[in-house]
């Protein structure tokens, strides 16, 4: 049996109504006017797709890594996701993992996340969110770091290795702050967990496109369309796209389905050969504004 | 007036309290007492004891109490100042003794008795309202009285005070509120208690005292009180910067309070550096230290639940999976096939079947008659090194390859330590025709150059993990990333307990037949049930294996024995449980090495096997109710085990399994200590050998300097032992 491609049906007739009520807590509430859900509606009334963009805080340096998040904010992209650098990286290639292990060695803090998430608020119109892995979120106190997240102008959380079944306290923090939940789902995501993950998200459900970790591809999977078009039959208002984005071409063919489009290894990759100048360059192409 | 109407319990405890003076004062007076007290010999430093030499030290005031108000009778203390002479010897920098007759069955006449048998500050606690009980303390020889600013008001306080330091003892001023901290720094207290139990509820909230912490002057001495039921909440005192730790009930209610007493300075010291280096404890560790302490160990469970067969996600809040999405249906299609497989006779004749006529199971019992003569004890060794393949490894291998197979999965991928799970996987993979990748750290791949070439022969293609440390939690890394772009085919072969649901549970599935059979073996072979069973524990496969025959069996003692490394002092060991926190890595909730941002903090051990920063959440949940004790191993005793079991039995162990040999050494020589030789020769260990040691005999040649200078071998090892 494949684990890939959707099952029409949940495995063994499992009642699917049964997860979301399991994991969810009653009357979790989705902020349909959240600043991260505006802006993406924002650009889809403009008829494109928001330009989603990753970069670690810490790479090469904090002070660096600030000038190339604002560097991508002045240039064009919506939403700018901040990650913090983790010593377990399991859903990374190679690029990322390089950069996120040389800011640790450069002295990264996850305090300094807010540093940067600020300078992101503050000085461009980019919607700022942080991209973690959990384990840094759990030791600052999910709560504690939901707080600090939301003072220092952050949006919410894209959660690569936390799925809503071990969410609770995320759910209480979101709420309490204000924060958007931005979770995965994946070609693998069978039908009832779709239903389920749609419902404990908020802001934009994160579509992975291919079966496999972070990295520049040539081509993007054909697997992403029908990711896609499974949230968004699950009821997605917001679906992005990320894995394996890397040029303008990919952008347009993705924002074709999609309502966002997600780069960060290409990102990052221009970051470490041409400082945050190449960081705005590569993101005004993205963006289709070079000429 | 001197006394504040606080409202709580204090207001009644303090009524008796000044009963019982009264009517000592009617047949002691004063003068009396004054005369006594000059002729004391005069009081020791307190302050400096409780400040320590080394400013990353934390001391331990070590309380004689016999009985509280929130818990009732404690324990029989039948001798006070023979307490206070093995708390002395553990290395307490002071000795509490409560003198409240009441509520705390104390008197002064176990302070006298404490005083006579210790050299270290005394400490009388008490409820001191008056300058007589001042008087009384110094004239029984008190170096430190307690001030509680709660029962006092400012005059009063500040006047007692006074009268202790011109008696040249030190107070211990108690505070439990921001307001009472700045009031007893007003009157110019030099050392601060926070008791973090609140005294309207009498409940305690151990993190009262970080949040207190902030507030405290930095020249005052800082002691920690109230909710020390371990070492959790000695670690949260300390690296909120604690100089000092109060700890009672968790001392009187230990096995070895001399040893407790020497943990607690261990992790308290590890945990102030911490401090003083700028980190605060992560909210997970004081949270775990808080659940602790709420509920303390002795009553764990509802009932008499069993403890076997858990079937998880969680082992109490410990577990779940904490993965990316992308892997989430394949967890889930494993665990359906696995609770299938358990109930489905075809599975469990074709696992036992294989079991027997390819691993060559049950594996022998042996009694080491001349190895336990050595130890003081009978010690039966559980031959998991007799299995095909060498270790235990071979169970999980088997099983899980099983279920591949009717997953119609082709491809098997493994992470490998020292090599054994890589070499078991791989065999498995050859036995099934199924493609085979074993990730292995860089590292390892150097210091296990053997058993390398041993899966390339068996047909697998050993990928060296370049990341991060290079060691076992990398190749797990790059496992997982295999497997996230593979999963239609593939089935990834986790070697340990640990990991996502269904991991834990059914890896331990596998390998309960080695505790179902040695259960079975020591009834026939000894006619009773052992005293206790030691295992090494990494991620801790073999260990739930054995200790799960046992679980339910309240009179055998479960230990777990880490890796040590250079020791636990030292920062370089992998005593994941010992020293960790609680976290979440490589899909489970448990106990982590990590620093305080949550960066998972490389691990060290002479042992591949063992060399891992994280542990099965199984284990994780037995520490936290206490049913199974970890302790640390160093290189060095581990390999003194190693030499010890050749030299006796003529059988040479894995160093992993040389850290369970040497668990048992410990566990006999205590037994010896207390109970005298003949009565411990009685006693009876199981170990669990999980493997044999050909693998490492280059490393144990090096170690004990055998190899001739500048052989190729002797090259080998010390690249090995550089790492």
């Amino acid at each position: 049996m494949s684990t890939t491609g959707a099952p029409e049906t949940a495995p063994d007739a499992t009642p699917s109504t049964g997860l979301a009520e399991r994991i969810l807590p009653r009357g979790l509430r989705r902020d349909e006017e959240s600043r991260l859900a505006r802006r993406i509606e924002d650009c889809r009334a403009q008829g494109r797709p928001a330009l989603v963009g990753y970069l670690p805080a810490g790479y090469p340096t904090v002070e660096q890594s600030v000038a190339a998040a604002v560097a991508l904010g002045k240039n064009g992209a919506d939403v700018i996701e901040i990650g913090i650098p983790y010593s377990d990286p399991v859903m990374d290639g190679p690029v990322i993992q390089a950069a996120t292990t040389e800011a640790l060695a450069n002295g990264f803090h996850v305090s300094d996340v807010f540093t940067v998430v600020r300078a992101v608020a503050e000085q461009t119109d980019a919607v700022p969110v942080v991209m973690t892995y959990w384990n840094p979120v759990l030791q600052t106190g999910v709560a504690e770091f939901a707080r600090r997240l939301s003072e220092a102008g952050g949006a919410g959380i894209i959660t690569p290795d936390l799925i809503p079944d071990e969410a609770g306290e995320w759910f209480a923090a979101s709420e309490e702050h204000g924060l958007d939940r931005i979770f995965l789902v994946a070609p693998s995501t069978t039908r009832e967990r779709m239903d389920m993950t749609v419902q404990a998200a908020s802001g934009f459900v994160y579509a992975v496109s291919v079966m496999g970790v972070t990295g520049a591809r040539d081509r993007v999977s054909s697997a992403a369309e029908d990711v896609v078009a499974r949230a968004r039959a699950a009821g997605a208002p917001r679906v992005c796209v990320g894995l394996g984005v890397s040029t303008r071409e990919h952008v347009l063919e993705i924002g074709a389905y999609a309502d966002g489009v997600i780069v960060g290894t290409a990102l990052v990759r221009a970051l470490g050969e041409g400082g945050p100048e190449a960081v705005g360059r590569l993101a005004a192409e993205l963006a289709g504004r070079a000429g | 007036m001197t006394q504040q109407d606080t409202g709580t319990v204090l207001d009644r405890i303090i009524e008796g309290v000044r009963e019982d003076f009264e009517e000592r004062r009617a047949s002691v007076s004063l003068q009396q007492l004054q005369r006594a007290a000059g002729e004391q010999t005069p009081a020791l430093d307190a302050e400096a004891a409780l400040r320590g030499a080394d400013p990353a030290s934390v001391q331990v005031i070590a309380e004689v109490k016999r009985s509280s108000p929130s818990k009732g009778a404690l324990a029989e203390i039948s001798d006070p100042a023979q307490l206070a002479a093995a708390y002395e010897r553990g290395g307490a920098s002071a000795i509490s003794v409560l003198t409240e007759r009441r509520r705390f069955g104390g008197s002064l006449a176990d302070l006298d008795a404490v005083r006579r048998a210790v050299g270290i500050p005394v400490l009388r606690k008490d409820f001191v309202v008056e300058e007589y009980q001042v008087w009384e303390a110094r004239a029984h020889g008190a170096d430190l009285v307690l001030l509680i600013v709660a029962a006092l008001d400012d005059a009063a306080l500040a006047r007692l005070l006074e009268l202790t330091h011109h008696l040249g003892m030190h107070a211990l001023v108690e505070t439990h509120t921001e307001e009472e901290i700045d009031r007893a720094v007003a009157v110019g207290a030099r050392i601060i208690g926070v008791n973090t139990r609140n005294l309207k509820t009498l409940d305690v909230d151990v993190n009262t005292f970080g949040r207190l912490a902030r507030r405290l002057p930095r020249e005052a001495v800082v002691v920690a009180e109230s909710g020390v039921v371990g070492e959790d909440q000695i670690r949260l005192y300390a690296g909120h910067g604690a100089n000092a730790v109060l700890a009672g009930e968790a001392l009187v209610t230990a096995e070895d309070p001399a040893q407790q007493i020497s943990r607690f300075r261990e992790v308290g010291a590890l945990a102030r550096a911490e401090h003083l280096a700028g980190a605060t404890p992560p909210a997970a560790q004081e949270e775990y230290a808080a659940q602790q302490a709420a509920a303390p160990a002795a009553d764990p469970r509802p009932g008499d639940e069993s403890l076997r067969h858990a079937p998880g996600p969680y082992f109490g809040d410990f577990g779940g999976r904490w993965m990316p999405e992308s892997l989430v249906a394949a967890l889930d299609e494993l665990t359906e096939t696995f609770e299938k497989a358990r109930t489905d006779e075809d599975f469990l004749a074709e696992f036992t079947a294989l079991s027997r006529d390819y691993s060559g199971r049950p594996s022998l019992l042996t009694e080491a008659e001349r190895f336990g003569a050595e130890l003081g004890v009978r010690v039966f060794l559980k031959r998991e090194d007799l299995n095909h393949t060498g270790s235990h490894k071979i169970n999980n291998v088997l099983g899980q390859a099983l279920l591949a197979r009717r997953m119609g999965k082709t491809r098997l991928i493994a992470e490998t330590g020292a090599g054994q799970h890589g070499v078991a996987t791989a065999t498995a993979a050859a036995l099934f025709g199924m493609e085979c990748c074993v990730y292995m750290g860089e590292e390892d791949t150097r210091r296990q150059a053997l058993n390398v070439a041993r899966m390339r022969l068996l047909g697998a293609e050993v990928v060296a993990v370049t990341n991060g440390s290079r060691t076992l939690k990398d190749a797990i890394n790059e496992a997982l990333r295999d497997w996230v772009a593979s999963v239609d085919t593939t089935h990834y072969l986790l070697g340990t307990a640990a990991g996502p649901h269904p991991f834990p549970a059914m890896v331990r599935y596998f390998h309960e037949q080695i505790g179902e059979e040695a259960r079975a073996q020591i009834l026939e072979q000894a006619g009773r049930l052992p005293d206790a069973v030691t295992a090494c524990v990494g991620g801790g496969s073999n260990a739930i294996g054995i200790f799960h025959g046992f679980l339910d069996d309240a009179s055998v003692e479960l230990y777990g024995n880490e890796a040590g490394g250079d020791g636990v002092s030292t920062g370089r060991h992998a005593a994941t449980i010992s020293l960790g926190r609680p976290g979440v890595l490589h899909g489970a909730k448990t106990f982590l090495m990590q620093d305080t941002d949550g960066q998972t903090v490389e691990s060290h051990s002479i042992s591949a096997g063992l060399d891992y920063p994280a542990v099965g959440p199984e284990h994780s949940y037995l520490h936290s109710i206490g049913r199974v004790k970890y302790e640390a191993v160093t290189d060095e005793q581990a390999m003194d085990a190693f030499r010890l079991l050749c030299r006796t039995e003529g059988i040479i162990p894995a160093i992993e399994s040389s850290h369970a040999l040497a668990g048992a050494r410990e566990v006999a020589a205590r037994w010896v200590a207390e109970l005298g030789p003949e009565a411990a020769a009685e006693k009876i260990i199981v170990v669990s050998l999980s493997g044999r040691g050909d693998k490492d005999v280059a490393t144990a040649a090096e170690w004990f300097d055998m190899l001739p200078d500048d052989s190729h071998e002797e090259r080998v090892a010390q690249k090995g032992e550089q790492l």
